[in-house]
């Protein structure tokens, strides 16, 4: 197939040589393709961005770009939706859940992967059959439970952190591509801890985890996102905005600013940002984990 | 592998082979490469160590301890919030009430009330499909011993045994439940403080009911585990015998699964009759699920004789197996379209959100991994800015779905300055509802005069307008994928190609897609269970204005659930939905297994 660079084939082109000009044609048709992929992919983007910057009278006018950017529709949206409020919450769902689920998922994952006990591909196999579970299933359940658990510990689930974070402290997924990093680690890494006198434990915190941190670091960012795009679950067990994420707030604020276009995509745009810039910073893990995990199925 | 496993009792003599075999055989040997100055340092380790970490028993026993209790946090909260609910849903299933978490029993009421008579057939088909897997993996299993002179009659009995254990365990379950379900109402009338709860949470757990069936259950899984773990252990080692527990404890779970469903179904259908007798009605189950069930089993044949056609080299079987199977299929249409009847009184609601569902799934999964497969493929070559396109691409897929749901809610708004409306307008058309608009689009296409019926008509114009945003968050993740699937292929087979000369329609044709086939068929089973279960952006989407035409099966769960209040119907639902994921994901893997080449 066509090798060369644009830069190549386009200057080959002027010597008329009938294989290269094709080369350069596909190329050219190539490019055109991918170029106009990526403006589907991210015209919604700008067009919100342009928007969020308008007037209301601009945003509900049709235009396409601002005439003065209004940068105070930021200020607006973030104190007419409360959303320091949800950010925060928001921040503290996902450092807990995502805190606990690193901890739980390695040990889980390092058990798989490094131990030998009875019944592992049974308990293995009992895990993975989770993933299939819908969520629709698991809503009145698990409803139940946490309201039941909450009349029996100390504090309070419903409408507080533990209904938000306990249940996705725990996830087959995790521990699923937790284990397919450890697997990976040499058996002599082991063996050498051991003649040190490690133990698993040890092991596990001072070699296996600090080897996997790509590995780690696709999890949490699993969990970032998860975290943000929790929507029907935080709906069910709040009742109030004192723990409602950033997700169900956006959703509050869409419907509470009703025409004020301009404001509604501000918001948006406040509710994307930090994802957003996680993951231009972090992107190759991010791609590099979804194909990994993806291709294993 | 081992290493670790160098701690082996002294009397068992240390030769490589020993030390190869001590555990299990399952572990590919390293120690030849081994320096042998290291091994002996290994032993004399070995030897200062404490008698109790020496002992080979021990040191197992202690590694599967610890191996547990690595586990046990994640299994405790997977197990409370992934499996139980399982349990717990099929229990609530059964009950009927407004806002009341433990109604009055009501059977299969509410699975009658979601799609009518058509649940009675489900529930015997299940039945009988339990049985065939039962069936089947007893003929593994003996397929397996002839061609490998392994015993696999020994692990009968522990495989039942830890089966039997398990659905004991259920059933200890399904006795707790209720009672502690019912705590808050007992509480009533008495003072409603913590104490109070904890206290008649602890009696309730005392029952001698609860009691006796907890040690039932665990006296049944011990002896069973114990049994398994013994007859492991008189295995000899140096064999490699193979373990046959998993195949008889899954037929013994599918044959006690399939006689529980089949008792309450008989049950249910018996207490059907005797409601109907009271009322004077006729009532047409038998008959029903008689012939509903052939027209399936015709279908069956059908794609059987299909199959087989496709594998004749002679033309004529080709055509005769072909004309039979469509004959099949004739006689099968024939008798399902009986199926209508049979569900009549179902939820509208209900079908109307599968409906939905399908059409989804037709109109974005085929659309979805085409576009993606383009792109990964010109992807691929050599491209300048390849990273700066995957990282564009997979943007709408990584950006908080309620976020840009909000953003393709103002897109596909229906005012006329709406940036669609005013695209439209360019053209000169009259601007669309959009996701206001209930009407099919088929419908809308024709002029609107004709009545077509629900399934002909189309999916509404506010349905589409969801698939379309759906197709472009999900562009991006399949391209990702595809491209990783592409640079799993070696590069070798397309330089023979080359050097055959295929060109590169040939190539993609004969190289690419048979050994993309495990990628296309991981994201098509991915797209399809995804699409049942999505909820987020249809629901920041769907607008009442679109008379609930783009409410899918989650949707119309969530409904009943948080705005009806009706728990157990909403558990139903679910159990349903459930249901047809999993015959998608065996339908899927079934062709898989046959259409899919793992290079």
């Amino acid at each position: 197939m066509a090798n060369e660079t644009l830069a190549g084939g386009a200057f080959r082109l002027r010597q008329a040589d009938p294989a290269t000009r094709r080369a350069a044609l596909n190329q050219a048709i190539i490019y055109t393709v991918l170029i106009i992929g990526a403006a589907f992919a991210i015209l919604p983007f700008l067009y919100t961005v342009s928007v969020s910057l308008m007037n209301l009278t601009e945003a509900t006018g049709g235009r396409a770009l601002p005439s003065t950017p209004q940068w105070t529709n930021y200020t607006e949206a973030w104190h007419d939706a409360q959303f320091s409020l949800y950010f925060m919450n928001s921040v503290k769902i996902t450092l807990i859940s995502v805190g606990g689920a690193v901890v739980f998922c390695a040990l889980a994952a390092y058990a798989f992967a490094q131990m030998e006990f009875p019944g592992k591909s049974f308990l293995f196999t009992l895990l993975l059959s989770t993933l299939m579970l819908p969520e629709a299933i698991t809503w009145v359940p698990n409803f139940i439970t946490v309201s039941w658990l909450g009349r029996i510990s100390p504090i309070p689930w419903i409408n507080n952190w533990p209904s938000l974070t306990i249940p996705f402290m725990a996830s087959a997924f995790g521990i699923f591509l937790l284990r397919q990093f450890f697997q990976q680690i040499p058996r002599e890494l082991w063996d050498s801890a051991q003649i040190d006198g490690s133990g698993h434990l040890r092991y596990l915190i001072t070699v296996v985890l600090p080897l996997s941190t790509a590995a780690v670091m696709t999890l949490v960012l699993f969990g970032f996102v998860g975290a943000w795009n929790a929507l029907a679950w935080p709906i069910l067990v709040t009742t109030s905005s004192d723990w409602r994420p950033i997700s169900y707030g956006l959703l509050v604020f869409l419907d509470e600013a009703g025409a004020l276009l301009h404001l509604q995509m501000a918001g948006a745009i406040i509710t994307m940002l930090p994802i957003v810039v996680l993951y231009f910073f972090t992107q190759r893990h991010f791609i590099e984990g979804i194909a990994t995990t993806g291709l294993k199925g | 592998m081992p290493g670790l496993h160098y701690t082996i009792s002294a009397k068992s003599g240390v030769g490589a082979l020993a030390l190869q075999n001590w555990e299990s055989g399952f572990h590919v040997d390293s120690t030849a490469s081994q320096p042998a100055a290291f091994r002996s340092d290994l032993r004399q380790q070995v030897r200062a160590a404490p008698s109790w970490f020496r002992g080979r028993q021990g040191r197992r026993l202690r590694e599967m301890l610890l191996a547990y209790s690595f586990l046990a946090p994640a299994f405790i909260i997977i197990g409370l919030f992934g499996l139980f609910p399982l349990a717990f849903a099929a229990y609530e299933s059964t009950l009927r009430g407004l806002n009341k978490i433990v109604g009055s029993y009501d059977g299969l009421g509410n699975y009658v009330k979601a799609v009518d008579n058509l649940i009675y057939i489900i529930t015997f088909w299940i039945a009988a499909a339990l049985i065939y897997f039962a069936v089947q993996a007893f003929v593994r299993a003996f397929q397996e011993q002839r061609q490998e002179k392994t015993k696999p009659l020994p692990w009968l009995m522990p495989g039942f045994l830890t089966a039997a254990g398990a659905a004991l365990f259920t059933r200890f379950v399904f006795i707790l439940l209720p009672e502690m379900l019912l705590i808050p109402s007992k509480l009533r009338g008495q003072a409603n403080t913590q104490e109070a709860f904890r206290a008649l949470v602890v009696e309730t757990w005392w029952l001698p009911k609860v009691q006796i069936a907890l040690w039932i259950a665990i006296l049944v899984l011990a002896a069973g585990s114990v049994w398994a773990l013994l007859i492991n252990r008189r295995m000899p080692t140096s064999s490699r015998e193979r373990i046959y527990f998993m195949p008889f404890f899954n037929a013994g779970i599918c044959l006690i699964g399939s006689a529980a469903l089949t008792w309450f179904t008989w049950t249910e259908i018996s207490a059907a009759y005797t409601a109907a007798l009271e009322e004077g009605v006729e009532l047409e189950l038998w008959s029903q699920i008689v012939t509903i069930s052939a027209g399936f089993l015709l279908l069956l044949l059908a794609w059987r004789l299909w199959e087989s056609a496709s594998g004749r080299s002679s033309n004529t079987g080709v055509a005769l197996r072909l004309v039979g199977a469509v004959g099949l299929m004739a006689g099968a249409w024939v008798l399902i379209a009986e199926l209508p009847r049979v569900v009549a009184a179902g939820d509208e609601d209900w079908w109307n959100g599968l409906m939905a569902t399908v059409f989804y799934v037709l109109g974005t999964v085929p659309i979805q991994l085409g576009l993606a497969l383009i792109l990964a493929a010109l992807l691929f070559q050599k491209i300048r800015g390849q990273t700066l396109f995957r990282v564009l691409y997979f943007l709408p897929y990584v950006a908080p779905f309620v976020g840009t749901a909000a953003v393709f809610r103002i897109i596909f708004s229906n005012r006329p300055t709406a940036p669609l409306n005013s695209l439209l307008d360019l053209f000169g058309a009259e601007p669309l509802l959009w996701l206001s608009e209930p009407a099919g689009i088929i419908q809308m296409i024709t002029g609107g005069n004709i009545d077509l019926g629900p399934i002909l008509s189309g999916p509404s114009l506010a349905l589409v307008a969801i698939m379309i945003y759906g197709t472009w968050t999900y562009v991006g993740f399949d391209t990702v994928i595809f491209l990783a699937g592409l640079g799993a292929i070696p590069n070798e087979l397309y330089e023979v190609a080359d050097i055959d000369g295929a060109g590169g329609w040939a190539q993609f044709r004969h190289v690419t897609l048979p050994l993309l086939s495990p990628t296309i068929y991981f994201l098509s089973l991915y797209a399809v269970i995804g699409t049942f279960k999505a909820f987020n952006h249809i629901f920041v989407l769907r607008q009442a204005a679109a008379l609930g035409t783009t409410d899918t099966a989650s949707i119309v769960i969530f409904q009943a659930f948080k705005r009806d209040t009706r728990y157990g119907y909403a558990s139903a639902l679910a159990i349903l939905l459930l249901l047809i994921i999993m015959v998608i994901t065996l339908v899927n893997n079934r062709i898989a297994s046959r259409r899919v080449f793992y290079g």
